[in-house]
Formats: C-alpha cells, structure tokens, sequence
C-alpha cells in the first residue's frame, strides 16, 4: 500500500444525507459516502432480500430496480440513490402471499438454494415487461446477467414461461 | 376435494410426487435467514490479514497502526488466540488406517504461510469497512521462499517442501491390484494409454462463507451462526481444537445459499472468530468476500491421471491400469482430506465396465496452493474424463462404434463386487445407455453428423455412463479407505395435537429437504404432509449425525425416518386401539386419521391419539405402554449404494473461434425410487450445469510462484444461461434391495458425467481433423492450439497460434 492511501484510512469523513425512495417509501438517512447502496438496502433498511454474491458486479444477485431499470446494487453507493426510486423483491409482495412471478417460480423448482433467487425475480418481472414474446434463446439471454449455481436454470427458464402464460391468459386478449 | 393439486387422491402415498417445495415461500419473499442476514445486539465485524504470497516464513507482524484506527477492536495473531483457549488451534489432518501422512495447519500460523490468502491475524472493527482499512495498516514482513504449484513437479526430487514431515509433498501413496494385470496386459492384443489433466475448480456457491461468533464468559457457553452442511461435524472440528467441549458449543446454520461440498469442510476462521469473541466478550461477525472465497475456502479436482487398457482385437477390455496424481494444495483439508479427489477417482476406475484386472497407483502430492477438498462430482470427475476418452479412442482406433463399445464390455443389472472393492447394489447399465441413445436418435444424429461434416461443421457426439457412489456411510468408507465409522440418527415426535416433528442431523443447502423428508416422514407415519415440520441445522434442537454431503441424506433420511416412524407409529395404534376398544392390527393411521379396518366411521383423529397420550393419565393408553411419550430417535447407516445413468452430449465446434456450443445434452438417470420427481430433475439439470462449467469454463490459475491469477468472477466464470442448453432429462428407476423404500441418493451424476460427455463430443467433432482431448477444461486456447498443430487447419491460422 502506498504511503498516500495509507494516509487516507481513517481519515474523518462527514456523512451525506440521502433522501429517496424505496418500495414506494420515502427514506431519509445519514450515510458514509462510501457505503455501497447493497450494504445500505440490507443493513441499514434491513432489506436483506437483496443478496451479496460478488461485490464486483458479476453475479446478479444485489439486483435491483433503479427508476425502472435493473442495476447492481453493489456497484453503487448509497449516495448515488438520493432522489431515486428504487424496488427490491420486498416490492413483489408484503403480505405473505406469493406474487405470481414468485408463484410460477414454486411450481416449476426456479430455485434451490434461494440465494440468487430475489434478483432472478426483479429481472423475471422487468423480462416480462421488456420482452413479453422473448423467445427460449432470448430469455436466456436475458438472464444471462444473473448467476444460478444450483438449478442449470431449467426451473428458471420453465418458470419464466409459466409467469408468461398465466399473465397473458389473466390479461384481455386484445393487450396494447 | 378428493385429488389435491398434484393429482394425490387422499391416502395414496406422498413419495413419488412432484410436490412444490414447502420452503420456497420465505425464499421467494425475500425473508430468507442467511447468516449475513443475521446480526446480534454488541456486534462486531471481523476481517483476516491473508498471505499475498504463495510460500513465505513470517519474519514479523506489527499491528500498531491498525489498533490506533478509530472503531478498530482488536488485531489477534494466532499466538494470541493460543493463549485465550485451551485447545491448540490446529488442524491435523490424515487418513486412519492408511499409509497416508500427517499435514499439521495452525490456525493464523505465526511462522509460515503456504498459500495465497492463507489467514495470519485476525482484525475486529465496529464494520467490515473499519475492518478491511486496518487489514491494510497490518505490517507482515514476509520472507519470499520458492514455490511448487504442479503435482508432477511437486514430486520430483528438489522441489521446494511444504511441510518438514513429509519431504517428497506426497501426503498419500496408495497402490492397488486386483486379477492378473500383468498377464492380460502381456497377453493382450492390444493396449492403449492416455494421460489426461483437468484443471483446478471448485464448488463456489453463489453465498461465500460466514460465520458470527458469541462466547459467554458468565456461563462458557459458545455459539455459532454459521454456513455449513450439517451442524454436528462443525461443533466438533471446532470444538476440539479450541478446547472448548462440545456440550457448551452451540452451533447453528440458518439458511445456506449453496455449498456443493465446500461448506461441509473445516476452516481455520471459524475458531479463530470463536476465540477472538471469548476474548473481546462481544459477538464477531465474519463475512467472507469472494476474494477470499476464490483464494482461500477450498478448491477440487486438479489431477493427472495416466491410464492403460489390455484390449482383444474385438474391443473387449481386458485389463486397467492407473495412476493418479492429485494436487492437494497447501495442507490436507478435513473432512476427508484431499483424498478424496484422487482416491475415489480410483476406486471407480471400472464403472459400468466388466474389468477383472485391475490396477492402480494414487499420489496425493502438497502445492502451494488453496487446500483442496470434497466439491460435487469430486475426483470421480477426472477419473471419468480420463476412462471414457480412452474408450472412445480405442472405439476409434478399432473402428467400432463407441456405445456398441461400451455395451459391449457393460456390466449386467444385477448387484455385484467390482474388481476395486465396491459393492453396487444393481442398477440399469446398460439400459440407461440403450435409452439415451434412443431418447437422443443417435442414429439419426450419426447420418447429421456426416452430413455436416461435407459442409465443414463440426458436430460430436459424446457418451458417458456412470455410476455415482450415492452415500457416504461406513460401508463405502471402508470400501474405499476413508477410516472411520459414522451414523446419523433422526428423531421422530407426534405432538400433542397430532402434528409431527422431524428433527435431522442434516442441513439443505438447496436439496429440498423440508419438503422429501416430510414425504417421508408423511408415508411412514400415515399424515398429511402439511403437518409435518422438518428441523434441521442447529445442535441445540436435533441428533447427531455427519449431515449433508455425498448424496447422503436422502437415503439415510428415508432408513431413520422409517425406523423412527415405524416405532412412534405403534405407539400411536396402540393408544388408538386402547381408546377404540380395538386391536391395533385392525387399525389403520392415513392422512391423519386412525380408522377401523373395514369400517371407515369407526375412527379417531391423530390429535385425539395424541392428545390422550400427553394429557390423558394411564388410563389413557394400555397398560403396556408404560412410558407416555410419542418419540422416537433411531440412526442409520446403511450399506453401499450405487445411482448410475448414462449422459450424451452434443457439441458443435467452430474451428476457427475454439468455441464449443452445446447443441444438446440429454441424461437417463437412474436413482432408484424417487422421493420427489420435481427436486430430482433439478438436482440432475444443476449437476449437469457444474459439468459443463468443468468441461468449458472454470478453472483456477496460478503463476509458478503460487500466485492466485483468477481472483474474481471475471476470471473464475460460472456456466450463465447461455452457456446450459435445455437438458433432456428422463428416468429410469432401479431400486436398490438393500435401502430404505429403494431410495438411492443422487445429485453427482450429472457432474461426473457431464464433462466426460461434452470432452468426447468434442474429439469426436474433431476426429477428422486428428484431434485428442488431454485436458479440460476445453477453452477456446487450447483447441486452437491443437488445431493449430494439426495440418488439416494450419491454412486458417497462417499465423501459428492464437492465445
């Protein structure tokens, strides 16, 4: 370690106010500026639906959605979220009751270990949103952000289509 | 409603359904209980200072700068922890009843490190962002000494030691023979040899390791929340070398994002963060980053394996020869120490094969290295790469079809020793060959083949039968060389309203448990599945076992749940026929409901049973039934058991790019009698995705000096969904006469056989072009440059190799 980053460590830092909203919650906090926005989502918010799997933004599993789109929740800071509108999978449902994303993913064995298993469903949700006529390779393709390590993703893919058809027949024929 | 959603009619049996899993919904919900979602009052956030070097004597580590950090705690050595406990904070790893060697590994070694990330002190701050600051102001004054990173290079004379006791770094030296190998090999017709490497990898579940310690100095209490396989062998791996006993430990594991074998294995953070809480009196919370969980949690599987075949003019193999070096890296890790690599891989040698002369040789060589341990598919993995080439090339050179090859020289179905010692318990060989074939139209897919070939696509096709030791109990250690003897008990309890408890030594890490036990435990008991509760995962509330490793727990899980069952059962009809006024045998318990034989409106609720047995006094129950409990803890062990099935592998492979596309990939697995249809097909598609990561993706580099080269996830890389096809999968059930409902345990399968499959379709796309396949895993670098050496290219690379 070089001399001036040793110099930095532990250096007082003032925190930063951050005002934004979180499932459709306003939130306001005090933050470190370095805190990451993961670590501020399941620590400070006690969001703990939202996983740590890599921190250098491979695997998928801190995804979230920021203003309507997915992002990695670990590649962000905390400070970066001010203003924003942010959703995790505490937004698919509060009750106790499955959503029917969540429930596709039971019935087809989407999941095993669970751990992944959040982040696939915001980016099941937002799939369905972008690409409701994605095709098998395209699917995967869009999953493709998203590691699983214990389901070869046949589940995952099998419960996309599921969520699909069920939404569609729960939807008037003529959708625009 | 007579049939529920997964077409049961009431009172048919639970196993055998494709039930949805009970546990899902907290997992869905996002209300999971991963032990980084826990945090107690007064914690605190530990980070390890890790060895940047692959082999150095520490000359000295000063921690004055950290400690002046605001918010850090506490730096510990592992000479400070050694005077906080009585246990002596050390690893001693070895095989009983083999000649295998001791490796002895410190827990924060003070004198010596042997890896990159092997931890030396331990920091505490008030978070793991104060923590991860001081690491950096910890001064180590390393001393550089010469590294040994290749198992071939490690044993030969002159490269550099690991460990003073063992001087040639080979922890463990195995020879085997069985049958006249060397007169089938002097009289054979021909022999053929192949050497073959696969690549270092490893288990890498998608949550890295954790653990939060808490010692209570008013009573010496411990305990730890922690990621694990089963909470019994963490309590006394940590219990023994902390010298704290095991009746004042308490060990928990909450829910576990996937293990696959790495979180069954003994660590040295998880004394060191136990001792470093007894010595601050606060709670320690230690989460590990994927750094350390790529540096420094466990890897697999790195081996080199020679093999010979003795084989008659018309294919019959008559003889097999082997010698397998594994690569242990820097210490045996326990359980069950590196072995396991490279001696299952030999006890397997003959698989699906009717060979009677057998030999084989094991070396288990010391690198500088992370440990390596048990991961899925473990060394049958290699093993199985390196035998169904080798067949696949004689197939070639003899100019016989490869599966007429392989049925040709298959076992029958029926049970039987294998020349290696290992007592299959039957199962569908050949079978499962003749049906993937069919289910995949090999014949059609020969006549494509060839039809591309005139095109100048490359397409393969790729077949690999297996057999998957489906359960590590006594019988197969001792089979195979793995010491000591073990059990697992489960206890089975009726409470007072009827419901069931289920308490297991196991822990699911995504196998599905709290729903097939409960099958289980539902069939066996006569209840509805819904009132069944599975407990597992902590030792204050469950019964000894080793836990869930090895395709274990299904099979051990259905022998003592029926045991136990069975026992709380009697009891029940007992008190039923107290109160009906009626025999027992003519009771019937299903779904809950204890009836008279014949006679439907006759009949009592188990609540009712139940209810009387609690708070009925004796004149509730029959005299005989002394005591009023409803409990019942049985163990099990069972006797060797053998899942098999055979896996085919379609590739195309671009000659131009190396990039191998999985075009198909179709399994006939054979369990036995399956428990839940739904967990098993998943449990077979996610095996076969760990394969192909072997086979195409993952593997672990280092430098010649012990430096880690693929520290992060853009370097290690995981199979996405674009990289698992769609995965045939259809079943065949073979079950065993000697387990518990003929139940099988299963979930390897798809891992050994996988990258054997996908490797042969390779060379066979490439046959042709006059390429073999001597490592895995297959990247794109390596097949240019083979094909960059072959002429039949050379005008597409003018240039020489591409990398």
């Amino acid at each position: 370690m070089t001399p001036e980053v040793a110099g930095v460590i532990g250096q007082p830092v003032e925190p930063i106010e951050v005002t934004l909203s979180v499932n459709g919650r306003d939130v306001t906090a005090n933050v470190e500026p370095r805190l990451l926005l993961v670590d501020f989502l399941r620590h400070n918010l006690g969001l703990t639906g939202t996983h740590v799997g890599c921190e250098h933004g491979v695997c998928g599993a801190c995804t979230i959605r920021f203003d309507g789109e997915l992002a990695r929740s670990c590649l962000m800071l905390a400070a970066q979220a001010a203003g924003h509108e942010l959703e995790t999978v505490e937004s698919l449902s509060d009750d106790g009751t499955l959503h029917p994303i969540q429930q596709a993913f039971n019935e087809a064995h989407a999941l095993q270990c669970g751990f992944c298993t959040p982040a696939m469903l915001l980016t099941t949700q937002q799939l369905l949103r972008d690409v409701p006529d994605a095709n098998d390779r395209e699917i995967r393709e869009y999953l493709s952000g998203n590691v699983c390590r214990c389901t070869g993703y046949m589940g995952i893919v099998a419960a996309v289509k599921l969520a699909r058809e069920r939404q569609r027949s729960a939807r008037p024929p003529d959708r625009s | 409603m007579s049939e529920d959603t997964i077409g049961r009619r009431e009172g048919e049996p639970w196993i055998g359904r494709g039930l949805p899993r009970l546990e899902d919904p907290r997992l869905l919900l996002g209300r999971g209980r991963f032990v980084d979602d826990i945090s107690l009052d007064g914690m605190l956030e530990a980070a390890f200072v890790r060895s940047p070097l692959g082999h150095a004597a520490i000359r000295s580590i000063d921690a004055t700068r950290a400690l002046e950090l605001p918010g850090v705690h506490a730096v510990f050595t592992g000479d400070d922890l050694r005077a906080a406990c009585s246990g002596p904070l050390l690893f001693e790893a070895t095989l009983r009843g083999r000649q295998i060697q001791t490796t002895r590994q410190s827990v924060l070694p003070t004198d010596r490190v042997r890896f990159v990330g092997e931890p030396v002190a331990i920091v505490v701050a008030d978070s793991r962002y104060v923590a991860e600051d001081a690491v950096e102001l910890v001064e180590v004054d390393w001393d550089p000494l010469p590294a040994v990173v290749d198992e071939n290079d490690a044993l030969r004379p002159g490269a550099p030691v690991l460990h003073d006791n063992i001087p040639d770094n080979n922890f463990g030296h195995i020879e085997f023979s069985h049958g006249d190998v060397d007169g089938v090999f002097a009289g054979a017709d021909r022999v053929f040899s192949k050497r073959f490497r696969l690549g270092r990898s490893m288990a890498a579940p998608l949550e890295c390791r954790g653990t939060i310690a808490r010692y209570d100095a008013a009573t010496g209490d411990a305990e730890m929340w922690a990621t694990g396989q089963g909470p019994y062998e963490r309590r006394h791996s940590v219990a023994a070398v902390t010298g704290i006993p095991e009746t004042k430990l308490r060990v928990v594991q909450p829910d576990v994002g996937g293990a696959f074998g790495l979180k069954g294995l003994i660590y040295p953070e998880d004394p060191a963060l136990l001792v470093t809480a007894k010595i601050l009196g606060r709670p320690i919370k230690w989460i590990e980053d994927r750094f350390e969980h790529l540096a420094a949690s466990s890897h697999s599987k790195e081996m080199t394996v020679e093999l010979e075949a003795a084989v008659r003019a018309d294919g019959k193999l008559l003889g097999l020869r082997a010698r397998y070096v594994g690569n242990a890296g820097a210490y045996a890790q326990l359980p069950p120490t590196a072995m396991v690599d490279a001696l299952l891989a030999a006890t397997m040698l003959p698989s699906v094969y009717d060979v009677d002369a057998v030999a084989y040789s094991v070396d288990c060589t010391l690198t500088n290295k992370c440990p390596t341990g048990a991961a899925r598919g473990v060394g049958w993995v290699p093993g199985q790469l390196a035998r169904e080439l080798l067949i696949d090339e004689i197939a070639r050179e003899l100019e016989l079809d490869p599966a007429e090859l392989r049925l040709a020289n298959c076992i029958g179905p029926e049970p039987r020793t294998t020349a290696t010692g290992l007592h299959y318990d039957g199962g569908s060989y050949a079978e499962s060959i003749r049906t993937v074939l069919e289910q995949i139209g090999y014949e059609d897919l020969r006549r494509e083949q060839g039809r591309l070939r005139a095109e100048g696509r490359y397409l393969g096709v790729g077949i690999s039968p297996y057999v998957e030791p489906a359960v590590f109990s006594t019988a197969y250690r001792q089979a195979t060389g793995f010491g000591i003897a073990t059990f697992d008990t489960v206890s089975v309890t009726v409470e007072s309203d009827g419901s069931v408890i289920v308490r297991t030594p196991f822990h699911s890490q995504g196998q599905g448990h709290h729903t097939s036990f409960a099958q289980l435990a539902a069939d066996e008991m006569g209840v509805p599945v819904e009132s069944v509760r599975i407990e597992q995962g902590d030792t204050a509330g469950g019964v000894f076992g080793l836990g869930t490793f090895a395709s274990r727990s299904a099979v051990i899980a259905a022998g003592s749940i029926a045991a136990a069952s069975r026992e709380v059962r009697e009891k029940l009809l007992a008190v039923a026929g107290h109160q009906l006024e009626i025999a027992p045998e003519d009771l019937v318990l299903r779904d809950g409901l204890v009836t008279v034989r014949g006679s439907p409106s006759h009949s009592m609720p188990i609540g009712a049973v139940a209810h009387a047995v609690y708070f009925g006094g004796p004149a509730a129950r029959p005299r005989e039934l002394v005591e009023p409990t409803l409990s019942a803890t049985r163990h099990h062990d069972p006797p060797e058991t053998y899942s098999n099935g055979t896996m085919v592998a379609v590739v195309e492979v671009d000659i131009e790019t190396g990039i191998v596309e999985i075009v198909r990939m179709a399994v006939v697995e054979d369990c036995g009698t399956v428990i839940n249809p739904l967990i098993v097909d998943g449990q077979a598609a996610g095996a076969v995705a760990q394969g192909i990561g072997m086979a195409l993706l993952e593997e672990l580099h280092y430098d010649e000096h012990g430096q880690l080269l693929s520290g992060s996830l853009m370097d290690y890389l995981y199979p996405s969904a674009t990289d698992v096809p769609a995965i045939e999968i259809d079943h065949l059930e073979t079950p065993s006469p000697v387990t518990a409902h003929g139940v099988k345990g299963m979930s390897n399968g798809g891992t050994i056989a996988a990258p054997s499959a996908i490797a042969a379709a390779v060379a066979d796309a490439l046959t042709p072009l006059g390429v073999k396949i001597d490592r895995a895993p297959i990247t794109p670098d390596y097949l240019i440059s083979l094909l960059g050496e072959g002429s039949a290219v050379e005008h597409l690379h003018p240039e020489g190799h591409v990398s």
